[in-house]
């Protein structure tokens, strides 16, 4: 009930998803179909059923959901390495990105059980019965868990992340007091995998103008660095109806993040900040 | 060559990349949920605004009128949407709080974000049965 | 996101540019919330000790000064957190033009019934 960190995985096995229909505000080339059951091999003793979210951008059909049976004994402990297994054994179409394969490139974010969270950090073990593989939520997809990233991606430039500065470049490195540099931590870990963005609702609705959790924790992380030096530009930027002001502190973001950072908290101290300002 | 999607340097139009689901498969949590009560609870009471203008409206015209009304809040019907604007007031007032809470940068921490959802839930119950316990005592079952 | 088009990925994102405002309705929208605490718990224990009772016993209770005066201050601060609230809400959903239009008639409701509101708090106080 009372969830202490991100990594936890919802035991509630009722609820799972909210009570609306499945296609629900989903538009034709959207909408999922059936896909194909992909049998264990016959020597495989513990096997694990994953359905997983399918798009074949040459097919020219629709993403379906294809059911992949994976030999839990033959493969790693990770949903990463289940995914590497079947590529490798089943069905060496299956796209997904990842890279280091230990929770700090950002690259295997995807829905997993109706969560975002990094596909190398999570068990098989933490998976339900019904293990369900989607790509992050609400993004145009390239194929099957690639999820094309450009626009979140520009959001995230958009807030313009890197050091601004009029003072002249002193010779050595900018000098930074440890407990200035203390007021970054929890926001600079942060590796782009967006899945806090991805699981943010007020993004869904409205990611064209809401920059969303990602590029807003990032926002603060440059906010709060004492060498930087346009503060107020960069609060004029943000304050918006909707580019900062769409967060309803919903906290998926916070929920979701897999290095355990707290988007929503960042967020809170933009508005506060837009506050202080003014009055 | 990308066929589909954004560029494909041919005349024909691309077919749009599919939109990966969202709510459709998301996981309802506390976070989410508790969101989505406050505004769905918000509207109800909006709702309910107009019926206190109604009401106080009906008041002014006269004893005949509020007589009406009262009947009206008095029936089956009106004492269950009485019931459920309670709720809602309760449900909004401890989830508008811990908003409050939010905005001064304080309870951000995923164990304080889960135990202050849940107090809203808890106590917003409470409040409701209170609320109606007490005013059941004092005026007795509606006639 | 997914039409052809030419415009670059930064100029979709940035869009029309920062309206440079949003505080201020958010910051009405904390303070009306703060106001109808104490205002909305008043409004509750008003009614639940008055259930039940008649028309002159209601007529007396809302004849007092601080009466009025509350249910007066509560029609404002509830329509107008209402209408911030409401304004959200739509621009959420409604993606169209018509979500400016909604917003205005949605203002106006909310402006006519706190005058309908109080209007008919005064006739009550200085009635009889």
């Amino acid at each position: 009930m009372i969830i202490e960190s991100s990594d936890r995985v919802s035991r509630l096995s009722w609820f799972k998803r909210f009570p609306i229909p499945r296609n629900f505000k989903v538009t034709p080339e959207s909408r999922i179909e059936k896909g194909r059951t992909w049998p264990a091999p016959a020597y495989a003793k513990r096997v694990k059923a994953f359905e997983i979210y399918r798009y074949d951008p040459d097919s020219g059909g629709n993403p379906h959901l294809d059911t992949f049976h994976v030999d839990v004994d033959d493969c790693g402990p990770m949903v990463l390495d289940a995914l590497f297994w079947i590529k490798n054994k089943v069905d060496s179409t299956l796209a997904f990105r990842r890279s280091c394969r230990e929770g700090v490139c950002g690259s295997c974010a995807m829905n997993m059980d109706g969560t975002n969270w990094l596909a190398c950090t999570r068990f098989i073990s933490d998976m339900g019965t019904n293990a369900t593989i989607y790509p992050l939520a609400n993004l145009r997809i390239i194929k099957d868990l690639v999820p094309d990233l450009t626009h979140i991606f520009a959001q995230y430039a958009a807030i313009e992340p890197w050091l601004h500065s009029k003072t002249p470049e002193p010779e050595k490195e900018r000098l930074q007091s440890p407990e200035d540099r203390s007021q970054l931590d929890g926001y600079y870990e942060c590796i782009l995998c967006f899945c806090c963005t991805s699981g943010c609702p007020s993004h869904w609705w409205n990611g064209n103008r809401f920059l969303g959790p990602a590029a807003l924790l990032q926002a603060w992380r440059w906010l709060t660095d004492s060498r930087d030096e346009a503060k107020g530009k960069r609060l004029d930027a943000l304050e918006d109806p909707f580019r900062l002001y769409r967060c309803h502190t919903i906290l998926n973001c916070t929920r979701t993040c897999p290095k355990g950072l707290n988007p929503g908290k960042a967020i809170a101290e933009i508005k506060k900040a837009i506050v202080e300002r003014e009055k | 060559m990308i066929k589909n999607g954004t560029t494909d340097g041919n005349s024909t139009p691309a077919r749009p990349r599919p939109l990966s689901p969202n709510i459709q498969i998301y996981r309802p949590q506390l976070t989410s949920v508790l969101s989505i009560a406050n505004r769905i609870t918000g509207l109800i009471l909006s709702l309910g605004a107009v019926g206190l203008v109604i009401w106080l409206s009906a008041a002014a015209a006269g004893p005949q009128a509020y007589g009406v009304v009262q009947s009206v809040i008095g029936s089956w019907a009106g004492q269950v949407a009485l019931f459920g604007c309670t709720f809602a007031f309760f449900l909004h007032l401890c989830g508008g709080i811990r908003h409050l809470v939010w905005d001064t940068v304080h309870g951000f921490e995923l164990r304080s974000i889960y135990i202050s959802g849940w107090t809203v839930v808890v106590s917003s119950v409470a409040l409701t049965v209170i609320a109606w316990v007490i005013s059941l005592l004092i005026a007795g079952w509606p006639q | 996101m997914n039409r052809r088009s030419f415009r670059s990925p930064l100029a979709r994102a940035l869009g029309l540019g920062s309206a440079k405002s949003g505080a201020q309705h958010w910051w009405a929208q904390r303070v009306s919330a703060i106001a109808l605490v104490p205002l909305c718990l008043w409004f509750v224990v008003s009614i639940v000790t008055h259930a039940g009772s008649d028309y002159a016993v209601f007529a007396a209770w809302i004849r007092t000064p601080l009466a009025a005066s509350c249910m007066i201050l509560l029609l404002v601060a509830l329509f107008h957190h209402s209408a911030l609230g409401l304004q959200v809400v739509i621009e959420d959903y409604v993606h169209s033009g018509v979500r400016f239009v909604v917003i205005i008639l949605v203002r106006f409701g909310c402006y006519g019934l706190t005058v309908i509101g109080i209007v008919a708090t005064l006739l009550i106080a200085f009635s009889g």
